[in-house]
């Protein structure tokens, strides 16, 4: 049995007086990609939010429950977001880098940190754009803009920016939705790679995309999450007819 | 209905609107024209060596005060109000609370600020510098009173900026763990500088055509070069008031060549540092 590495329960989420998350339960273990699934304003994306917090920059979102993650309580008040943003990192629907160069966009976060060192800075680049899988393609011009790359190189890059603060977990949200068959199938192979080191937790429309990459999926709707359980499981018998009802295309 | 008939009147509609676009655009571009052309054409002729940097004496007056004078107004006026500027601009767009009250008040505020007519900032300016301060007329009067003129348009121009950086960036900064000062400062503010330049060059713009604050303030001085900036003197602007009311017409209309090609020569540049700045910035367009 792999580590417990986040914990939550009971999460309740409103935006003003709207709930948009009702009684969440679910565990994520070490070395595992979860996928979320269900339909467009289900939840799955604010649920994703509030592992790192991201909820806090919108103004009237008040949550409840427990997030533990590494035995800490992350909505605790008292818990320093910043930390606990660089230790789960985030990848993002549309590919945003930094209007900079490649380098300064993977920098940033090293430089965040109190990293000031040339060869130091260096090494962190090189190591992430390699876990990335793009450090081949972009080797020679790191410092050119990062907006001139195309838009699978782009997310790639992205990858490698959330990398280069060292997370323990990655948490993504559908992050192939933008971008091309072939730039998605590299993006998949990464998380293949990847979770090799750290959980992963995407967030995807895709179903087919949720088959290939995640060792577990929960399904989302409505607020609610109807059923969790292994990839395999979930699509062949699934327990809930609404999830069945989903994952055969009757609505969504 | 879809007979040959509607389709005529619709077409018929469709060229007058198209025509009235046309005209209008048409007309306020010859206006300009016009305008630019009167002025050259006038004031061109007597455009002179010695009106632009000779020594300023009854016979041969000179532009040298006026030139000194404008400079130091525009130092005075943006040295303080484009770090005020920028930095209210900052709260209001990255640290207020968008459904405060009080942030409703201050929007409210600077709004009104900006809708106040410039002889009213003079009239401010000059019963506080000159009246109950007892500076007399002064140049750095008149350009702390420009800065409070300017200053609602500087705002409004920096928040517009910085409402334009994509949400994404910010996000994409948060998640990696950086607060809000380093996401503010070293992301959203260096993405907003080609739209805070332009604002800026812009109201350089304001501060070169103001007169009316400038007539109560800096006292009119035409023929001394300022001395420091507590020395009464003049501006370009005001040198067009003074010379075509008394009696120096045609330098007058020279003077308005200079400050025209001035302030066109800023639009330019405002164009240019937007374009060079925002260049391998484009942001996903």
């Amino acid at each position: 049995m792999a580590n417990k590495i986040i914990s939550v329960s009971h999460l309740n989420l409103f935006y003003g007086k709207q709930q948009a998350l009702k009684d969440i339960n679910i565990d994520i273990y070490d070395k595992e990609v979860l996928a979320l699934i269900g339909p467009s304003g289900c939840g799955k994306s604010t649920f994703l939010r509030s592992l790192n917090r991201m909820n806090d920059l919108i103004d009237d979102c008040r949550i409840e429950g427990s997030i533990l993650f590494d035995g800490k309580e992350v909505l605790d008040k008292k818990t320093d977001v910043n930390i606990l943003r660089k230790r789960i990192g985030m990848v993002f629907q549309r590919p945003n880098p930094f209007p900079n160069s490649i380098y300064d966009n993977i920098a940033f976060a090293p430089r965040l940190f109190g990293i000031k060192k040339k060869d130091q800075l260096n090494a962190i680049v090189e190591k992430s754009l390699r876990r990335a899988s793009i450090y081949e393609e972009v080797k020679d011009r790191l410092k050119t803009p990062a907006l001139a790359l195309s838009g699978g190189q782009q997310q790639r890059l992205c990858i490698a920016r959330a990398l280069s603060a060292e997370p323990e977990v990655l948490l993504m949200d559908e992050p192939t939705s933008a971008l091309d068959p072939i730039s998605t199938a590299k993006i998949e192979e990464l998380i293949a790679e990847l979770k090799k080191e750290i959980p992963i937790i995407i967030v995807t429309h895709n179903m087919q995309q949720a088959t290939r990459v995640a060792d577990k999926t929960a399904f989302f709707l409505m607020g609610e999450m109807v059923e969790a359980g292994s990839t395999e499981s979930l699509f062949a018998t699934p327990k809930d007819k609404r999830t069945l009802n989903y994952i055969t295309g009757r609505f969504g | 209905m879809l007979n040959e008939v509607s389709f005529r009147r619709r077409r018929g509609v469709y060229y007058s609107f198209r025509g009235g676009a046309y005209l209008g655009m048409g007309l306020s571009l010859l206006a300009l024209i016009g305008l630019v052309v009167y002025i050259l054409a006038k004031g061109l002729p007597y455009l002179s060596w010695d009106l632009l940097f000779g020594e300023y004496t009854a016979k041969s007056v000179s532009l040298v005060p006026s030139f000194v004078g404008t400079l130091y107004l525009i130092l005075i006026s943006l040295g303080i109000a484009a770090p005020i500027g920028i930095f209210a601009a900052v709260f209001l767009s990255e640290y207020a609370v968008s459904t405060s009250k009080v942030v409703g008040v201050i929007r409210v505020a600077i709004e009104t600020l900006s809708g106040i007519p410039s002889i009213v900032y003079g009239l401010f300016g000059y019963l506080l510098f000159v009246f109950y301060l007892g500076c007399g007329y002064s140049l750095l009067g008149g350009g702390i009173t420009l800065a409070l003129m300017v200053l609602p348009t500087i705002i409004r121009g920096v928040e517009e900026s910085l409402h334009s950086v994509p949400k994404a960036l910010r996000e994409a900064s948060f998640a990696l763990g950086a607060g809000k000062s380093s996401t503010t400062f070293k992301i959203v503010l260096p993405c907003a500088a080609p739209g805070i330049l332009t604002s800026l060059i812009l109201s350089i713009g304001r501060v070169l055509s103001e007169s009316a604050v400038l007539l109560v303030t800096i006292g009119m001085v035409v023929n001394k070069t300022p001395a420091t900036p507590l020395s009464p003197g003049t501006s370009l602007a005001l040198d067009i008031y003074y010379f075509s009311s008394y009696g120096y017409r045609e330098e007058a209309a020279a003077t308005a060549v200079v400050l025209l090609l001035l302030v066109l020569f800023l639009d330019g540049m405002a164009l240019l540092v937007t374009k060079l700045l925002s260049k391998g910035k484009g942001y996903g367009k």
